[in-house]
């Protein structure tokens, strides 16, 4: 067993004991009542497992959670997509995420087995195209880049391309 | 008369049948001996024609690439005699001039003429690409290819391959297959000064752009506990239960060993453990966790949802490391090398395939204990690195990946 402290969407989690076998999924799933973050293939290649650590430095890093274990995130301040979008003391629902509001609008997910993942990783990479905005002409290159990794069975990708790529073209100070 | 005419038709027929299947036979065996040579993977490349060349090799002297090899009359191999073909293959010495000895003719003139008959036929009877060969880059004053003549003088023996006396015929027939037409001493025996193989130290391992193509002597096979059956399925289908290969090994695995019966990779497994009697099979070595070693945690951490709690792997997914070869070299310069830069997912035959391992930003610190944590608990090596012994080896692998 190992201590784990850490941040998730913006909330201090307790000290907590977890058996270091315990995969974060896992630990997300069992331990905090967040099932959004899905179990895809277990070996980190679909990317459907995908969360967000948020570095001391400013820096964002994107983390499999099916094959990092919780001792990985110890002292960590994560976000997965239950912290994407706002919501009031409550937890009732304000506002989605522009990526998420641009995936709705394009039907871009069907079964959504895929979605956190592909959701969290495109949320970093609008925040970092808004610390470092691209050229029009590299934004298909990109968005290859950021989520060409990533799987779905369901909708053949042209949907969330699409709506990715209108998300950026439209959203000012993200394009040169 | 009519008999006559008739009886004469039917030997000419009979007589021509033969011949064509003669020759037919001549070719299929050809085929056989250019996929146990592996011609493919070094002579087509990726988005090229088939048999085309165009496969560059880094090598300290500047970038030498493969020739076409199809019977292109301009571009290939189809204005060649017999004697001409024999001539390159086996003497390094092409119509155009003296080859580079990335071609490796300093196995190659072990193939026996039997061999090089067949695999002439063959090539002679693939369809011809007229792919232009590619112009060396090769920096003086080895651009002069007069100077070869004198490297093959010292370095290149007359002999083709001769079966030891002493020996069974398997064991001969793995000798071949490895020593002539695998030409595996290219890449697992290291070379002198003058890049010749150093004889010396026949397979006892050669680093090679950031890898170790590793020390696959007996000796050493027999100490990681290596047996006849885990080195066919490791040459077979790319992975065994002492782990799986690596880098510039997965093309070889692919075109050529994937393809070989199962008695000429028994015969190269014979040859390479150097015994005809079965080598017992032994426990893989997981010798349990100790929890409080930090680097305990980083295997749990990065390693267990894979490779799993007690290293026991996930078949096609992740090899063991409960005894993985890899993990029991006695450099471990591969170990860092997959964990610095991952492994790209690997085909090793039409039926069997890998995923892809990632790679770890490790802190020096975090790099040694993971290092030591992986050799201490699954080989038997018993050896602790220091931070700076590891911090050294990271900078060769990383120099020597930089420079391919």
């Amino acid at each position: 067993m190992s201590t784990l402290k850490l941040t998730i969407n913006g909330k201090k989690i307790d000290p907590i004991k977890v058996p270091e076998e315990v995969m974060m999924i896992e630990f997300l799933h069992e331990h905090m009542n967040l099932t959004g973050t899905k179990f895809g293939c277990g070996q980190g290649v679909c990317n459907a497992c995908v969360i967000i650590v948020d570095n001391e430095d400013g820096t964002k890093e994107l983390k499999k959670s099916c094959v990092n274990s919780t001792s990985v995130f110890n002292n960590k301040n994560i976000r997965t997509i239950e912290g994407l979008a706002t919501k009031d003391k409550n937890n009732n629902l304000l506002k989605l995420n522009p990526v998420q509001e641009a995936f709705m609008e394009q039907f871009s997910f069907q079964c959504g087995w895929c979605t956190s993942g592909f959701l969290n990783a495109a949320t970093v990479l609008i925040e970092e195209l808004k610390a470092n905005p691209i050229r029009k002409s590299d934004v298909e290159k990109v968005i290859e880049e950021a989520l060409g990794e990533h799987i779905c069975r369901c909708t053949g990708y042209a949907k969330y391309y699409k709506g990715m790529k209108n998300l950026i073209l439209s959203s000012q100070g993200l394009t040169l | 008369m009519i008999k006559k005419i008739i009886i004469s038709s039917l030997v000419i027929g009979t007589l021509v049948n033969s011949l064509y299947a003669k020759s037919s036979d001549l070719i299929e065996k050809g085929k056989e001996v250019a996929v146990a040579a592996d011609c493919y993977a070094c002579h087509t490349n990726g988005d090229g024609q088939k048999y085309g060349g165009g496969v560059p090799f880094p090598t300290p002297f500047g970038i030498v690439y493969s020739k076409n090899i199809s019977p292109d009359k301009q571009n290939g191999i189809g204005s060649y005699s017999y004697e001409d073909f024999s001539q390159a293959v086996r003497r390094g010495v092409s119509k155009r001039g003296n080859l580079y000895p990335a071609m490796p003719y300093d196995s190659f003139h072990l193939v026996t003429d039997e061999d090089t008959k067949a695999l002439y036929a063959y090539f002679k009877s693939i369809p011809a690409v007229s792919q232009k060969n590619k112009k060396d880059e090769v920096s003086f004053p080895f651009n002069i290819r007069m100077g070869l003549k004198g490297w093959n003088l010292i370095n290149l023996p007359s002999n083709t391959f001769k079966p030891n006396p002493n020996k069974s015929k398997v064991y001969n027939r793995g000798d071949y297959l490895t020593n002539s037409l695998g030409h595996c001493g290219s890449c697992h025996t290291p070379r002198d000064a003058t890049m010749a193989i150093d004889k010396s130290k026949h397979l006892k391992g050669n680093f090679i752009a950031g890898t170790m193509a590793p020390d696959i002597s007996s000796s050493e096979l027999r100490r990681q506990g290596w047996t006849q059956d885990s080195i066919v399925s490791i040459l077979k289908d790319g992975y065994s239960k002492r782990g799986t290969i690596l880098g510039h090994m997965t093309p070889i695995t692919y075109h050529s060993l994937s393809k070989l019966n199962d008695k000429d990779l028994n015969a190269m497994a014979v040859y390479l453990l150097d015994s005809d009697e079965k080598i017992d099979e032994q426990p893989l070595t997981f010798k349990n966790h100790n929890k409080k070693d930090p680097g305990y945690t980083l295997y749990t951490g990065y390693c267990a949802s894979c490779h799993g709690q007690n290293g026991q792997g996930i078949p096609n997914t992740a090899p063991a490391m409960a005894g993985n070869g890899t993990l029991n070299q006695t450099k471990p310069l591969n170990t860092i090398y997959t964990l610095v830069y991952g492994i790209q997912k690997q085909r090793y035959s039409q039926t069997n395939a890998f995923a892809a391992m990632p790679s770890y930003k490790f802190t020096d610190d975090e790099l040694t204990n993971i290092v030591n944590y992986l050799q201490n608990t699954f080989t038997n090596l018993n050896r602790t690195y220091t931070k700076a012994q590891i911090v050294k080896f990271k900078k060769e692998v990383i120099e020597g990946a930089h420079d391919e």
